[in-house]
């Protein structure tokens, strides 16, 4: 029983990790950023690069993939989105055309084959008579603090209010002085970051190959679903009672029906409630 | 030319143009080429069911694979398992595939557009999954089945069966949405609100199209798969695949039905060309970027860019100018 709690609350925090990064584009810009799987993908192979073929040391790696994932970010903004702005279909459209091209682009430079990766923390971590591996406690703590760096952030400062104030209404923002450009390009970058770290997380979690971007992007997807459009405080929740729900199937039913519980969530929250458990339009 | 007055008798005109070319092709060329146009006249047809409910709308699936799977995979377990004469285990492959897939897709007929892509992205996911844990045993699991029946053997038989599919049902709805009906959807890719503001039934428009486009998405993956001979979960639930039937519609132009038959003859040839050059997935990389820079230029497609093309040699031609 422990075991479940613990193991579901790390998972759950990892989650909101692999979220939160696609809420926050979604919320701002309203659009759909279906290559935020390749953020994650990116961070993953930069880092493999870095800590296991350079050998830098784990935390610099960590870093790079960060910063790296937040370039991407700004590029793919820049460059597509904001020329397809007003058009949230084609940004849709070309964002996963953009993100197979990613896939294409790591099987031509890193090979189809999977990798593995070491994790950033080996060993095992034991609270009561429940084990988690540190890997994933670290990645469930990194989560917690990054979101709570992100809560401030948004809450507390001047460039927080400008984010929050474009994702209620960018003409009015505009109005009040805010260029809403720097706040998307900024969203974007710290979308980008927080991807790439996830994605770190991701790759020792389970392994790095060039499909890997499916997965996140359907957690994300879900989360978003369930938690509703623009809540950050939504997805939070969502991630927890997705990764709950999933620990409590794999588990206690089996292993095999890791994503199917996420997607029996997924279409009973489209029944019941379409907006979302805490949909709103602003963050 | 001067019987060919209205946009209708050119359109037609160029279908009948088509199908004679496309008749007398095999007989032009050797058996790989005519293989490469077996599949990508399946391609056109995915990129035809594809169209007919996202094209205009503004709807966009993500889950087609999803449709043509269960065509697939109905068809493949009846005539494998239950030993079902393909006559019949085609025909009831397209009718579940309208109603598995009608019950699937109805709670996303609900939501609006950016959730609508997500849902049916998920359901394609979820499916992926679904086939390879429950019963394993019967759907053949990861690895799939092979050795599955054909309805007609031989490169030649399979185009013939091939091209007529494809000339029904790109025909007919060439047709429908040169209709009110293409209207209609054209309106609710702008506006919904305002299409059922003006006493249009929505819900039913949407699902008719949705129904049409499960009937020409299972049927062509029935075929599809007794062409192939086999199936398995990776080769159909997978982006791989969604993307090729993407990038064949926006390739060729969304919503105009002709444009993606032309993307994915397009898309088709341009790997097969490729092929030699560069023999593995890399390709996805070279007519990815391709397929996203023509996209971003052009949202409308090739087809687009001919019509203007076609508009701007029209306007720079002495003696029109005056008119």
């Amino acid at each position: 029983m422990t075991q479940i709690l613990v193991q579901g609350l790390v998972l759950s925090g990892f989650y909101a990790l692999i979220a939160v990064g696609f809420t926050l584009i979604f919320s701002v810009g309203r659009v759909l950023n279906l290559a935020y799987g390749s953020f994650l993908m990116l961070g993953g192979y930069i880092y493999y690069q870095g800590a296991q073929v350079a050998g830098l040391p784990k935390f610099p790696s960590l870093i790079i993939a960060a910063i790296a994932g937040a370039v991407f970010g700004m590029l793919v903004y820049r460059i597509l989105v904001k020329r397809l702005s007003g058009n949230v279909v084609a940004v849709e459209i070309a964002t996963l055309i953009l993100a197979v091209v990613v896939q294409a682009a790591v099987i031509l430079i890193f090979s189809p084959s999977p990798k593995s990766m070491w994790p950033l923390v080996p060993g095992v971590l034991r609270i009561g008579d429940a084990s988690v591996t540190y890997n994933i406690f670290i990645a469930a703590v990194t989560s917690w603090v990054l979101l709570g760096g992100l809560f401030l952030f948004i809450g507390t400062t001047h460039m927080g209010r400008a984010i929050r104030a474009v994702s209620m209404d960018p003409k009015g923002a505009v109005i009040s002085g805010i260029d809403p450009e720097k706040v998307n390009i900024l969203t974007w970058a710290i979308s980008g970051s927080f991807g790439a770290i996830a994605g770190v997380f991701l790759a020792t979690y389970t392994q790095l190959d060039p499909n890997m971007w499916v997965t996140p992007l359907i957690i994300a997807v879900a989360v978003v679903i369930v938690g509703g459009i623009g809540s950050i405080l939504g997805s939070l929740v969502a991630a927890h009672i997705i990764g709950m729900l999933e620990t409590i199937t794999t588990s206690l039913i089996a292993a095999e029906l890791r994503g199917v519980a996420t997607m029996l969530i997924i279409i009973a929250v489209l029944l019941v409630a379409p907006r979302g458990l805490f949909g709103k339009s602003e963050l | 030319m001067s019987a060919l007055k209205t946009p209708l008798q050119r359109g037609i005109a160029a279908w009948l143009v088509f199908a004679i070319v496309m008749v007398v092709l095999p007989h032009l060329v050797g058996t790989g080429v005519t293989r490469s146009f077996v599949f990508a006249m399946y391609l056109a047809i995915f990129a035809i069911s594809w169209d007919v409910m996202s094209g205009r709308t503004g709807y966009i699936s993500f889950g087609h694979p999803f449709l043509i799977g269960i065509g697939g995979y109905t068809t493949a377990l009846l005539t494998y398992h239950l030993h079902w004469p393909l006559y019949f285990s085609i025909p009831t492959a397209v009718l579940m595939t309208m109603i598995g897939g009608t019950l699937f897709f109805f709670p996303a007929l609900r939501i609006r557009g950016t959730y609508f892509a997500l849902v049916t992205l998920a359901f394609m996911e979820l499916i992926y999954g679904l086939v390879q844990v429950i019963a394993p045993k019967v759907t053949g699991g990861t690895r799939g089945l092979s050795g599955l029946d054909s309805l007609v053997t031989g490169a030649i038989p399979n185009y013939y069966l091939a091209l007529v599919v494809l000339l029904i049902l790109g025909f007919s709805m060439w047709l429908l949405i040169r209709t009110h009906i293409g209207t209609a959807l054209s309106a609710i890719g702008m506006d919904e609100d305002a299409v059922r503001a003006s006493g249009i039934n929505v819900t039913k428009l949407k699902l008719f199209t949705f129904m049409l486009s499960a009937f020409t998405a299972g049927l062509g993956g029935a075929l599809y798969v007794h062409y192939l001979g086999s199936i398995a979960p990776r080769a159909l639930f997978d982006v791989g695949f969604l993307f090729q039937i993407l990038v064949a519609c926006l390739l060729g132009g969304a919503g105009t039905i002709t444009g993606p038959i032309a993307g994915a003859f397009f898309l088709t040839f341009l790997l097969e060309w490729l092929r030699p050059y560069i023999p593995g997935s890399e390709r996805f990389l070279i007519y990815g970027t391709f397929a996203l820079i023509l996209y971003v230029m052009q949202p409308n497609g090739l087809h687009e860019l001919i019509r203007l093309g076609i508009k701007r040699l029209g306007l720079l031609a002495p003696g029109r100018r005056a008119s």
